[in-house]
């Protein structure tokens, strides 16, 4: 068996994943109040709140809890001097390769929520696909963007 | 250098108007069928369509006359400068080092004057801009001399280069002036035949046919024409079943007739570094792709054409937009597969062109129909519930299903040759895909629980197919074997190579 690539995403990045999960999950709520509410008003049958009920704690544990847990366990990245390597995935794990010399261009980005947990997300764009690392504390992904556009040379076999 | 602007033939005027009209005719016809001709008693509104439309004509014609007088291109600084447009100024300068190739085509009008269509292709990354050209119409001696200033400006740069390091400076006087073109291959007539009649462009001319039909859906008296329907249902369903044949007929004769056309006399030569394809009969063609461009090549079979012995070979090219012609070229439209070997062997001499022997495992044939059960079952159930005797028959999905998985399991294949590794597997075609380690832009391994559970990935390898990727991928193969792929791509040893050259230096 081939060897998990080193690093692990900051941790930090696991409650961001979280974070999302709540949101999502807010306008899940909001959904299943307003099933609440018309099913009062129109007197539909009460099993109706049990499964609105349902819906949310489902939704709260599996995108809030369960997802982001296993998708930060999976998720690994390692910048090596000669390639990149990633793995991640919940439920099909993918593992990538990007050799360096296939590397045209690294683009940081930082939405709001990561940018209150001081995290970034990487971009690693070759000329024909694009991969991407999600949440880096911020020092870290700009070491590893200059880290990458300087070990990417362009190669005279270039396309 | 000279500084001298260039304008296209007058006859770009008329296909510029041609193409506007072209795209306006629907909309036309609408208008003027829509209103037909209601009886104002007033002759200027009941004509007034007509007005309408002759105005319209007029419009196209003086925009498609200015477009073509403003329309200039020259020559400076080592750059093709192009100005347009027609009511704002554009320009364009495309280096000279950017230009991939000049594409040609000539069309009916382009041939009595003995014009061509240029087509400039770059080498347009995914992040830089659209930066190619087209030049409607010039003159050939026109496009020779476009063709002769990329050449020069080419060279001189080379010259330059070569300057600095001494070493290969003899190269500068092997490129010959003229490059001469090698014949690689030719259609036969009897090949031309068969790859029309068993072209797939069928189904794009039914549903072109289907478009067409309902955009005059509106148009036409159709209550009058569901009335004769009904009569006619009633005089026979076989009568029927003879029209729809017989429309299928004609329209089958149609895309033999037009591929007949496209592909008649396909020529493919090698000049200097360079294919270069030529065809048509009606409109001719000529599309250069540049060796050093090419990403995969790719021979598919369909399974009818792979009864006959008979594939056809594509290849990826870097260059090109998305869904242009550019990217993915028809290289070999169709041959006897055992001569494909000696032509493609002749134009990439680094490639091994053997079909890939490693199989996949036994143990992996359920992966590739267990899946389709998901949506199997439910169809299955619900056919059977709600159509009780007859929605029985859906159960005969099964097998089909199975056999197509079996099948596809079969088919499935790779092999590494050194730095190309090859792939093979089916939808329906059967494609073997021929890669080279450096155009392989990123590689993946694919498992999911049950995969893990029975040591099988799957490998997908992106090759760069114009401005987007071009996955190869070999499903559900040995997890052992699969990494060994991922290792075999690991670029590592290659370039701890040549970091000790460059210390070395």
């Amino acid at each position: 068996m081939r060897k998990e690539p080193m690093n692990q995403i900051s941790e930090k990045g696991l409650r961001v994943w979280r974070v999302y999960g709540m949101i999502q999950a807010f306008f899940i709520l909001l959904l299943a109040i307003g099933a609440g509410v018309l099913t009062y008003i129109f007197e539909w049958p009460l099993y109706i709140y049990a499964i609105a009920g349902a819906v949310v704690i489902l939704y709260i544990y599996c995108f809030v809890y369960l997802f982001p847990k296993i998708k930060w366990m999976r998720w690994r990245y390692e910048v090596r001097e000669t390639e990149i390597e990633l793995q991640y995935g919940l439920f099909i794990v993918k593992r990538t390769l990007i050799p360096m010399v296939r590397v045209q261009h690294v683009d940081t980005s930082q939405g709001p929520i990561l940018r209150k947990y001081n995290l970034a997300g990487i971009t690693i764009s070759t000329a024909a696909t694009d991969h991407e690392i999600p949440a880096l504390v911020m020092e870290e992904a700009d070491d590893l963007r200059s880290r990458i556009s300087n070990l990417a040379r362009v190669a005279d076999d270039d396309v | 250098m000279s500084n001298k602007r260039y304008q296209l033939h007058w006859v770009t005027a008329v296909i510029s108007v041609l193409k506007t009209l072209k795209e306006m005719i629907i909309p036309i016809l609408l208008i003027v069928f829509v209103n037909g001709t209601n009886d104002t008693g007033k002759w200027y509104l009941d004509y007034f369509n007509f007005f309408i439309f002759g105005f319209m004509l007029i419009v196209f014609f003086i925009t498609g006359i200015i477009k073509w007088k403003r329309y200039v291109y020259w020559f400076e600084d080592d750059e093709l400068r192009i100005e347009y447009g027609l009511f704002v100024k554009k320009k364009r300068y495309i280096p000279f080092d950017r230009i991939q190739s000049l594409d040609y085509t000539e069309g009916i009008l382009h041939r009595p004057f003995n014009l061509v269509k240029v087509n400039v292709e770059t080498a347009g990354g995914s992040a830089s801009q659209k930066a190619e050209a087209e030049l409607t119409a010039i003159t050939k001696e026109a496009a020779e001399v476009i063709e002769k200033e990329v050449a020069e400006a080419k060279r001189r740069k080379f010259a330059v280069s070569e300057e600095e390091d001494q070493e290969e400076s003899e190269e500068v006087f092997v490129v010959p002036e003229e490059p001469l073109a090698r014949k690689i291959f030719t259609m036969s007539g009897k090949d031309l035949l068969i790859l029309a009649t068993t072209s797939g462009g069928i189904g794009l001319i039914i549903s072109g046919a289907a478009v067409f039909l309902s955009q005059f859906a509106d148009v036409l008296p159709l209550d009058r024409i569901y009335e004769g329907l009904s009569v006619f249902i009633k005089s026979g369903l076989f009568l029927v079943a003879f029209i729809v044949f017989f429309v299928l007929l004609i329209i089958w004769g149609v895309s033999v007739g037009m591929t007949f056309l496209a592909y008649y006399g396909f020529t493919v030569q090698i000049a200097d570094e360079d294919i270069v394809i030529t065809r048509g009969l009606i409109e001719k063609k000529k599309v250069t792709v540049p060796l050093n461009r090419v990403q995969s090549i790719r021979v598919v079979e369909n399974p009818f054409r792979q009864l006959f012995g008979y594939a056809s070979v594509v290849i990826d090219s870097a260059g090109g937009g998305v869904g242009q012609e550019g990217a993915r070229i028809n290289l070999l439209p169709l041959v006897k597969k055992k001569k494909a070997l000696s032509p493609l062997q002749e134009l990439f001499p680094d490639f091994t062109f053997e079909v890939p022997t490693q199989k996949l495992p036994p143990r992996s044939k359920g992966f590739y129909y267990r899946i389709h059960f998901v949506w199997m079952i439910p169809v299955i159930a619900a056919c059977s519930y709600y159509v009780f005797p007859m929605g029985l028959f859906s159960l005969l999905i099964i097998p089909v299903i199975i056999f197509w998985g079996v099948w596809r399991q079969r088919s499935a294949a790779y092999e590494i040759y050194g730095n190309q590794l090859t792939m093979r597997f089916r939808e329906i075609s059967l494609q073997t895909v021929y890669m080279m380690k450096k155009r392989i832009q990123s590689m993946e391994v694919k498992q999911n629980y049950f995969h893990r559970k029975k040591h099988v990935a799957t490998v997908s390898a992106a090759v760069k197919s114009g401005m987007i990727a071009f996955n190869a991928q070999v499903r559900h193969m040995e997890v052992k074997e699969a990494e060994k792929i991922f290792a075999w791509y690991e670029p590592k040893r290659v370039l701890k190579e040549t970091e000790e050259q460059d210390d070395n230096e």
